[in-house]
């Protein structure tokens, strides 16, 4: 996708988000009672109705830019990389699940786990002893670290718990 | 004083001292690992600060800061990859010189500017600070307002390539920042009735989320072949320059000092630019200007001496007006706060020992770029040769580590992902995240100093432009806008110029 096409999608997706947003201010925040009471509503409605002008603005101005492309190639402004789209959703679960597996494993259990996770799924490493030697090794110079030295609090388990 | 007396108490206990030599290696590194800036090293040691003291807890942040800005250059000069954004300069004559075989002239000498730019810039901050202050503590929520739109409206103007892109950004940090418990009348807005929501976003977990989860998505997607490819570093240590070079360029050094400084004191802007600027500068005032690009040790010194001199620039109107002008600030900014500092013109009247400490701690960073760069420097560079994904592996438990300790939540972790991945998509079709960071940091100021205001002239805007200050500054705010976008609109017409030329 071209970076006019990115800034299209995503002044059409600001457009929808501000309109949702513009909606449920509306609908959920009350009004303020006048006389130098802005209320709390004022200041989100406004931001949500700025989002809607600037993102009309963008998707306006990719689509003009789109008709010019068609008689001649401009230069752009610095175009995008590729949005890696996999591996960013590979990334979301795993840290999703690398906090849900903190409350119920703990710190010191939890962290291996993902560390081999993302070793072996993201990065494609089979070396056992990287494998092993990451995951023990990052575990527990944090906890060294963190828990013991700093004091500060890692998840302990509630299924089940090793400190 | 007295007070000052107390803060070097404070200021050079063990404790401080460990915590601020700490902060600068912790910065050393992460800025001199291309692809992770010290913003992410600050948004990490965040969490830690959390357990430290006051003084400890800002030195650690100010010396992760100053690490990072120096540590950027290591990078630049030895591999010809910049650390940091503001280390891209350095880039044009230190990575030639290294090819030279003058690679430990370039690195002591980078140092050695680097300190001067530093403390140069902390003296000029320490004079106006207090004048800044002088002048603001007579504001009231009209002329804030007012202010935090000026500085506001030069971050989303400056910070990318687009005007446009850059206000969406910003508006986007500010509607973020009303999620939560409403602070004047304490209504719920847009919590969907969970209790986790009715906090807000967590300013630090969106940082973490913001700066360092893009960095672990693209470190992980590097193909393999690129990965582990050997890295040419020579056996190099780091070499004093002579008395005579520094002396010879000494003027250059102070007059790039000034322009880092200048420039570090608009909201904004930052280091890179500064960078630049110093490079051009010493460029075109040069006698030898046919010899930049090629390993000129003036295009070490300009570039080195300004983009250090941010440091102290930028903290000007954070310490004097409250207003972080960069993610760095921003989250030096959130460590104030924390520990019950609230930068602004009253911070002297309330804090004024843990001000004078942080100039100390200042002063103390600087004494640890020096030694852990000068001696630390063959140690050092072997941290270039760990390969990148797997220091993202770490990163990422750290990144968990920071969200969680926050408030001891995984809400907070799931929250770190979702704006995590939200920041890639984001960077990746260039839509700066700068102005989201200062959106929320700015946002709820924003809106209390208005809404204090309206409720000072009962629903009156003339409250705003009776204050002249207040007008200056709404003026300006407009004017920096109008202005950013005529000269985009400029920009873009010669292009399309350009192009007409070239298809004829």
């Amino acid at each position: 996708m071209t970076n006019r096409n990115h800034n299209a999608v995503l002044g059409l997706l600001l457009l929808t988000l501000s309109g949702i947003w513009t909606w449920l201010v509306m609908s959920t925040i009350p009004a303020g009672f006048g006389e130098g009471d802005i209320g709390p509503r004022a200041f989100p409605l406004i931001f949500g109705l700025f989002l809607a002008a600037l993102a009309a603005l963008l998707l306006a101005q990719s689509l003009r830019h789109r008709s010019d492309q068609r008689t001649r190639t401009a230069p752009d402004d610095p175009a995008g990389s590729p949005i890696l789209w996999l591996p960013a959703a590979l990334l979301l679960i795993e840290i999703s699940a690398y906090g849900f597996l903190l409350e119920k494993l703990g710190f010191v259990l939890a962290t291996p786990l993902v560390v081999l996770a993302v070793m072996g799924l993201n990065l494609r490493i089979r070396a056992p002893k990287l494998l092993l030697g990451m995951s023990i090794g990052t575990t527990l110079i944090c906890w060294i670290i963190f828990e013991k030295a700093l004091g500060i609090y890692l998840a302990h388990g509630s299924w089940i718990n090793l400190g | 004083m007295d007070s000052f007396l107390n803060a070097l108490a404070l200021a050079l206990t063990p404790m401080s001292i460990a915590a601020v030599g700490f902060g600068t290696l912790l910065g050393l590194v992460f800025g001199a690992i291309p692809g992770l800036t010290f913003t992410v090293a600050l948004a990490l040691a965040l969490p830690v600060s959390f357990s430290l003291e006051t003084v400890p807890a800002i030195g650690l942040l100010l010396g992760t800061y100053i690490g990072g800005m120096t540590g950027g250059s290591v990078s630049a000069i030895l591999l010809g990859i910049p650390g940091t954004p503001s280390a891209a300069a350095t880039v044009l004559d230190g990575h030639p010189m290294t090819k030279k075989g003058l690679a430990s002239l370039a690195l002591g000498t980078a140092v050695i500017v680097s300190v001067f730019g530093g403390i140069f810039s902390l003296i000029v901050m320490v004079v106006s600070v207090d004048l800044v202050s002088r002048v603001a503590i007579g504001f009231g929520p009209a002329e804030i307002f007012a202010l935090v739109l000026f500085g506001f409206s030069t971050i989303c103007g400056l910070c990318g390539k687009s005007l446009l892109k850059g206000l969406i950004s910003g508006v986007l940090g500010l509607m973020i920042m009303t999620i939560g418990l409403d602070a004047i009348e304490g209504v719920p807005r847009l919590t969907f009735g969970s209790v986790n929501m009715l906090q807000g976003v967590n300013l630090l977990v969106a940082m973490i989320g913001l700066f360092a989860v893009p960095f672990i998505i693209e470190a992980f997607s590097e193909k393999p072949h690129n990965r582990n490819a050997p890295r040419p570093i020579a056996n190099v240590r780091a070499k004093l320059p002579s008395f005579d070079l520094l002396f010879r360029n000494l003027w250059l050094m102070i007059r790039c000092s000034v322009i880092g400084t200048g420039i570090g004191a608009i909201p904004g802007t930052g280091g890179a630019i500064a960078a630049f600027l110093a490079y051009d500068h010493a460029k075109r005032f040069s006698k030898t200007p046919e010899q930049f690009g090629k390993g000129n040790i003036e295009g070490v010194i300009a570039p080195e001496t300004a983009n250090n001199a941010v440091t102290g620039g930028t903290l000007i109107p954070l310490l004097s007006l409250g207003i972080p002008g960069d993610p760095a600030t921003a989250i030096v900014l959130a460590g104030l706060m924390i520990h019950g500092i609230v930068p602004g013109p009253a911070l002297f009247m309330n804090n004024a020992s843990e001000v004078y400490g942080m100039y100390v701690a200042v002063v103390l960073a600087y004494l640890w770029v020096l030694a852990l760069q000068l001696l630390g420097i063959r140690v050092f560079i072997h941290v270039l040769k760990v390969p990148r994904e797997l220091l993202a592996v770490v990163v990422l438990v750290l990144c968990a580590i920071g969200a969680y300790s926050i408030r001891n939540s995984a809400f907070d972790i799931y929250s770190m992902a979702l704006i995590g991945v939200a920041a890639y998509v984001l960077v990746a079709i260039r839509v700066p995240i700068t102005p989201i960071i200062l959106g929320m940091v700015l946002g709820p100021t924003l809106e209390n100093e208005f809404r204090t205001a309206m409720m000072l002239s009962e629903g009156k805007m003339d409250i705003f432009y009776t204050s002249p200050t207040a007008l200056g500054f709404i003026g300006l705010a407009a004017l920096v806008i109008i202005l950013q976008g005529i000269s985009e609109l400029k920009l873009k017409r010669k292009n399309g110029r350009k192009v007409q030329v070239s298809d004829a």
